[in-house]
């Protein structure tokens, strides 16, 4: 068996897909649609916000009109030519204001320019406010169904996908997309002056839009040139830059071992040329930036510089009035702003795709538990029969952890389960809470096969202590109830007192609403041991499974553990994986596995008598020390003894298989 | 300085632009005087040109500063933590540490590449736009300039009302990162017990929450630009009453009063970024000082008046009367420690947790710093040996495996890469290591391991790291609790291993398990920081105390139930007793 698992079968998904490099694509059309979607609850919001801008643009357009056409050409300098620059009803409007409220000319403008201006501003806060709103409200609604996603992925997926690795999706993916929103809501701004500029300038002077026209396509080849010369290093610094953190966090994760070994200059050396290479790429990029930036800055002035010259030029032939100059060097700015702002937020959006394209491939991932279309709803409290069938089971293609696996626990009765390391036993109970989809009349809880019932309501009625029970950060009564609003503080304090774990509590700063770090740092081993099995029986399951935690517990600490769990299981039908055999000795029957095959079932006398594995296991850690060194050594060569071949000769467990739930 | 002088430069060429439009525009507005384009035009282009080189080189210099700024500061915080001991580890935590390695060094470098400059720059702008204002002007400037003051101190207000925003934002934000961490982390009880949905609910509350306060964040800028916005407004205004009716009377031109706008813009936008970037260096004096906080932390472990001890080292410990707290600790982790362990000898230390075990055995590579005169090896004070001659000589395997995301091969080898692979087979062989190296790791000692490459079950990490402790073949070797995730056979295996590699070398191990601690030539338990028994397996079972009561229990032979509740009754006393700080777990 273990020469035919050497090659270690990869896995059915292909998990390094997960975080595989994406395309790199500036602008996804189909991801930003995808994006919207999100958005399609606050649709009026956002069209709302898109009017505010509009307007607030035009308004902002008006200004430059009303200060040329109005105030230069019309008031200061009041030219005999027939101007065509457009004023969109501003002299009219002087006029009249003029008129009723017998203002000098100048007052009237500066009445209608103050007007103006503080409806643009009031214009584009409105836009701003409503904006932020939309966009806030679609990412929160984004990052809870991610969120929701994840939360409900099955064991599988955590198996091989790091939280790490997962939790930036939730944060600063989603976080990166508020610029992109941003961002893009307020492009109508940028672009609405744009054209109006372009209409106003067309209706000027074609000539002299002419000149300005040769500018764009300057600008925005410039632009584009600059975004193929950035690609590269964008993602060049991207990755560098994660290369660093990676480093850094896994050296001081790790920094016993690095001083233990005296790999500190390495180490330094080695942190360096990442380091480097990043400033490397920063000074690359910058190299491109400051190139953009200031050709953009000076390509306004030369573009000035032209209009004063062909401007002035036709200003003198009277063929525009010097107003219409002026207004055509502040239209300009209206013109190459957006192409310039498009170019600054370029990093801003490819930034944004990238984490789009993650966001959706959490959320994509088809991994999912299989839940039944019709839920078999178990009526009342259940008797506690649990029953495996014929049960097949690998965690990868190809592989079988459990072989066949048949036994069947009547109502109220305790089995423990007891095998080597990775025989297969905690995946026996993985599979009765279904953490992995498995096969349909394999197991059954009550008769019912567990694929029949919804795996919140089987969860619900099957209680797991885990071996890495997991203390999250809030008081010791929320740990107890997981702020299930169900169990009350009685109920919890109730359980603590069954499970021993009482006393410790009390000792606690403030008792039940004590402060525990998160993964329960404050505790130690046996005390978080214990509240494990108070939040399950504070849960109150009808039928119980129980992970023994095998590390770092010392023997009188196990000792109360063992009363708890005497407590814990009175009354339910009960599994107790047993790691070591103290735990046994409370149970009803045994079922021994061995590479995934039921050995041996019966109680303890029954086995004993037997004289097979459970006998050799028992033998192993019970009798005196020296037979238990001499049945170790069998397996350097003498002949075999009463022992079971299959416990000494082979050494290695080939299943053994990587950290599971 | 250079860089700086260019960009000042560059502004004072910008002021000079809307001088030469004023001359333009005059000529045109004007008809007495002859119009003039082609000198302002080329002037305007010639500044351009020479503006553009001068940014170029001033921009170019100033980023590549900030840039430099942050290199330098990243690599010198890196080389200083890696010389710290455990408490600043304790006082720092890795995610503390990388947050500022990562966002407060960003945040300095923001601040030099546009702070500093920016305050420069604007100081000189607001400077340049006022002369050349009252130059051609002085009492429109006077009018003009009345509101500025207030602009500046709004700007300056309101960016300090901010603040408050800001923290709240980044809160929420660290709620939302902590919860789903945890959650994420958490996730097979959270399954386990079947509160997905009501995980989900209080996920979205925190979402809301955060999403509310990053509104406000926004909102009051929003306002802020609205308030700003219409204080400069006021100077505008003026610019077009009091300046227009200085044109009509024929005090001022055209160009003067054009060239005014362009000045306005010119010196309302510093007075807005002073208030700004005041509180951006606020933020970035936070950033620094938490970074000089980490530099000014003097590593605990003095290497500095060390020489390496010359003659051949044997391997013998010898503590004397060690007595050592943790910092915080109500009561001595160790107190009054004195043995002997000679050369070759194997030694096992029991006791519960918290008891003092693993402080022992740090102390001995100094991860914990003892004071001087307490530990020797081979008579020299282990004060005296310079540290990585002390580590080269004692090798720690510490109680958590850990392994780093490269091959299994450099894992092994980490201290010494040039070791071949002859040495680390032996190595795993005699760590149980090398069946899982041949059967269940496909590519063998190139296989990589971590998150990119392949995930091993506890025990095989642990006999990884054993594999790592022994490929050294120290004088030394100490095993902090390095059989706990390994079954009782395998444990049996490596016993008979380090029995074959470790003749005539000392070794001093860690176990919860009687069976493993028998084999060992002495053993010590020890409770409370004192050592209460030592002895062989045979004097210590025949004394009867604790360790013979740990042996009958272990064995389960022993129905006796007063043993029982006499390990029960220490047990009471360690869980009421305070929780040991995280440096005694080590």
């Amino acid at each position: 068996m273990s020469e035919n698992a050497i090659q270690a079968p990869g896995p059915s998904r292909n998990y390094s897909a997960f975080d595989a490099e994406l395309t790199h694509q500036a602008l996804n059309v189909r991801l930003f649609v995808r994006l919207l979607g999100w958005l399609k609850p606050y649709l009026i919001t956002l069209f709302v916000s898109i009017a505010f801008v509009v307007m607030a643009a035009l308004s902002q357009v008006l200004m430059p009109i009303l200060t040329s056409v109005v105030i230069i050409d019309t008031i200061l300098v009041p030219t005999t030519i027939a101007s065509d620059a457009p004023d969109y009803g501003l002299l009219a409007l002087v006029d009249w204001i003029q008129s009723t409220y017998a203002l000098e000319a100048l007052s009237a403008a500066g009445l209608v320019y103050v007007t103006v201006l503080v409806g643009q501003s009031l214009l584009s806060f409105a836009h701003q406010l409503t904006l932020y709103s939309c966009s806030l409200k679609a990412l929160r609604d984004l990052r809870i169904d991610l969120f929701a996603a994840l939360e409900r992925k099955p064991a599988s997926f955590f198996d091989h996908v790091g939280v790490g690795r997962v939790m930036t999706r939730v944060t600063n993916d989603v976080e990166n997309l508020f610029q992109l929103l941003t961002g893009f809501g307020g492009l109508a701004g940028e672009f609405v002056p744009f054209f109006v500029a372009l209409f106003a300038m067309l209706a000027i002077s074609g000539s002299l839009t002419g000149v300005v026209l040769v500018a764009l396509p300057v600008a925005a080849i410039a632009t584009i040139a600059f975004r193929i010369a950035m690609r590269k290093i964008f993602r060049f610094i991207r990755d560098s830059v994660s290369a660093l953190n990676q480093y850094m966090q896994e050296d001081l994760v790790g920094i016993d071992v690095v001083q233990l070994s005296g790999r500190e200059k390495q180490n330094i050396e080695e942190y360096g040329t990442h380091n480097r290479a990043n400033r490397g790429y920063e000074f690359r990029a910058i190299n491109f930036e400051v190139l953009y930036d200031t050709f953009n800055m000076s390509l306004g002035s030369v573009v000035t510089g032209g209009i004063v010259w062909f401007g002035g030029g036709q200003v003198i032939q009277q063929d525009i009035s010097l107003g219409s100059m002026i207004l055509f060097t502040s239209l300009v700015q209206m013109m190459i702003m957006p192409i310039v702002s498009l170019g600054q937020q370029f990093n801003v959006l490819f930034r944004s795709m990238a984490s789009g394209e993650r966001i959706f491939q959490a959320l994509d991932w088809d991994e999912q538990l299989h839940e039944p279309d019709e839920p078999t709803v178990m009526e009342g409290r259940l008797r506690g029969k649990v029953e495996f069938r014929h049960a097949h089971f690998g965690y990868y293609q190809g592989e079988e952890i459990l072989k066949d696996v048949s036994f069947s626990i009547e109502p109220g009765e305790k089995l423990a389960i007891v095998g080597p390391t990775g025989s297969g036993k905690s995946t026996i109970i993985r599979l009765l809470v279904r953490f992995y989809d498995i096969d349909d009349n394999m197991v059954f809880v009550d008769d019912v096969d567990v694929n029949k019932i919804h795996s919140r309501d089987l969860r619900e009625r099957v209680g797991v202590v885990l071996q890495d029970f997991h203390i999250f950060s809030g008081t010791v009564c929320d740990n107890i109830t997981l702020n299930n609003p169900d169990i009350t503080r009685e109920r919890a304090e109730w359980a603590a007192r069954s499970v021993n774990a009482d006393g410790f509590i009390q000792e606690l700063a403030d008792g039940y609403d004590t402060q525990l770090a998160e993964r329960g740092q404050n505790l130690s081993q046996g005390q978080r041991q214990l509240l494990a099995f108070a939040r399950v029986l504070a849960a109150d399951p009808e039928i119980l499974v129980l992970d023994e935690a095998t590390a770092n517990i010392d023997t009188s600490t196990e000792l109360v553990v063992q009363d708890a769990v005497a407590k814990l299981t009175e009354g339910r039908t009960s599994i107790v994986v047993a790691h070591r055999l103290q735990t046994i000795q409370e149970c009803d029957r045994i079922l021994v596995l061995h590479h995934g095959v039921v050995e041996e079932l019966g109680t303890h006398d029954e086995l004993i008598a037997k004289g097979g594995i459970y006998y050799t296991l028992h033998e192993l850690q019970f009798q005196d020390a020296d037979v238990a060194r001499e049945v170790a050594r069998e397996d350097e060569g003498s002949e075999g003894r009463t022992t079971d071949p299959r416990w000494v000769s082979t050494p290695e467990d080939p299943s053994d298989t990587p950290d599971r739930m | 300085m250079a860089s700086i002088g260019g960009l000042l430069v560059a502004r004072l060429f910008d002021a000079i632009v809307p001088l030469f439009m004023k001359t333009a525009i005059d000529s045109l507005a004007d008809p007495d005087i002859e119009p003039t384009l082609l000198v302002p035009v080329l002037s305007i282009l010639g500044i351009v040109a020479t503006r553009f080189l001068i940014y170029v080189f001033s921009q170019r210099a100033l980023r590549r500063l900030s840039i430099s700024v942050s290199y330098d500061l990243r690599k010198r915080l890196f080389n200083h933590v890696q010389f710290q001991g455990a408490h600043f580890f304790n006082r720092f935590g890795t995610g503390d540490l990388m947050s500022r390695a990562v966002n407060d060094v960003s945040m300095v470098r923001m601040v030099v590449s546009f702070g500093a400059v920016t305050i420069l720059t604007t100081v000189f702008t607001l400077i340049t736009g006022l002369y050349f204002m009252i130059m051609l002007s002085p009492s429109l400037t006077f009018w003009v300039v009345l509101p500025l003051p207030l602009v500046g101190v709004a700007g300056f207000g309101m960016a300090r009302a901010l603040f408050p925003y800001y923290m709240d934002r980044q809160e929420a934000m660290a709620e939302v990162t902590a919860f789903t961490q945890e959650n994420l982390n958490g996730i097979r009880t959270v399954q386990a017990m079947a509160q997905e949905e009501k995980e989900i609910d209080r996920f979205r509350d925190v979402s809301t929450h955060y999403a509310q306060t990053v509104y406000r964040v926004n909102r009051y800028q929003a306002l802020m630009n609205v308030v700003m916005g219409f204080i400069s407004t006021a100077s505008t205004v003026i610019v077009i009453f009091y300046g227009g009716a200085l044109v009509l009377r024929g005090e001022i031109t055209l160009g003067t009063f054009m060239a005014f706008f362009s000045y306005l813009m010119m010196v309302a936008w510093p007075v807005r970024m002073i208030g700004m970037s005041i509180t951006m260096f606020t933020a970035a004096a936070a950033g620094t000082e938490r970074i000089f906080e980490i530099l000014d932390y003097e590593p605990e472990v003095d290497d500095a008046s060390t020489k390496t001890v010359t003659t051949e080292l044997r391997g013998r410990i010898e503590f004397r009367n060690l007595v050592y707290s943790h910092p915080g600790a109500p009561r001595p982790t160790i107190d009054g420690a004195t043995f002997n362990i000679e050369p070759g000898e194997t030694i096992a230390f029991m006791g519960r947790v918290g008891s003092g075990k693993s402080t022992l055995l740090n102390a001995i590579v100094r991860l914990v710093d003892t004071p001087a005169g307490m530990v020797f090896l081979d008579g020299h004070d282990i004060h005296d040996f310079p540290l990585h001659q002390l580590r080269g000589a004692v090798t720690l395997v510490p109680q958590d495996p850990f392994l780093f995301s490269m091959t299994l091969r450099d894992n092994l080898t980490y201290d010494d890469l040039s070791r071949g692979d002859e040495l680390i087979w032996e190595a795993a062989e005699a760590a149980a290591f090398a069946d899982p190296l041949r059967r269940q790791l496909a590519e063998g000692l190139d296989t990589m391991v971590g998150e990119r490459g392949v995930t091993l079950s506890g025990g095989q990490k642990q006999r990884a790291t054993l594999t790592r402790g022994m490929v050294r073949d120290a004088k030394v070797l100490l095993l902090d609790d390095c059989f706990s995730s390994v079954d009782t056979e395998t444990e049996e295996r490596i016993l008979r291993g380090l029995r074959r590699m470790r003749g005539g070398k000392t070794t001093m191990l860690i176990s919860h398990r009687v069976s493993t601690a028998r084999h060992a030539d002495r053993i010590f338990v020890i409770d409370g920081g004192r050592f209460k028994e030592s002895g062989t397996h045979q004097e210590l079972i025949a004394r009867g105390g604790y360790y013979a009561d740990l042996a009958a229990v272990q064995s389960n032979q022993d129905e006796d139930r007063e043993r029982k509740a006499r390990l029960l009754r220490d047990l009471d006393s360690e869980i009421s007793a305070v929780p040991m700080p995280e440096a005694a777990k080590l």
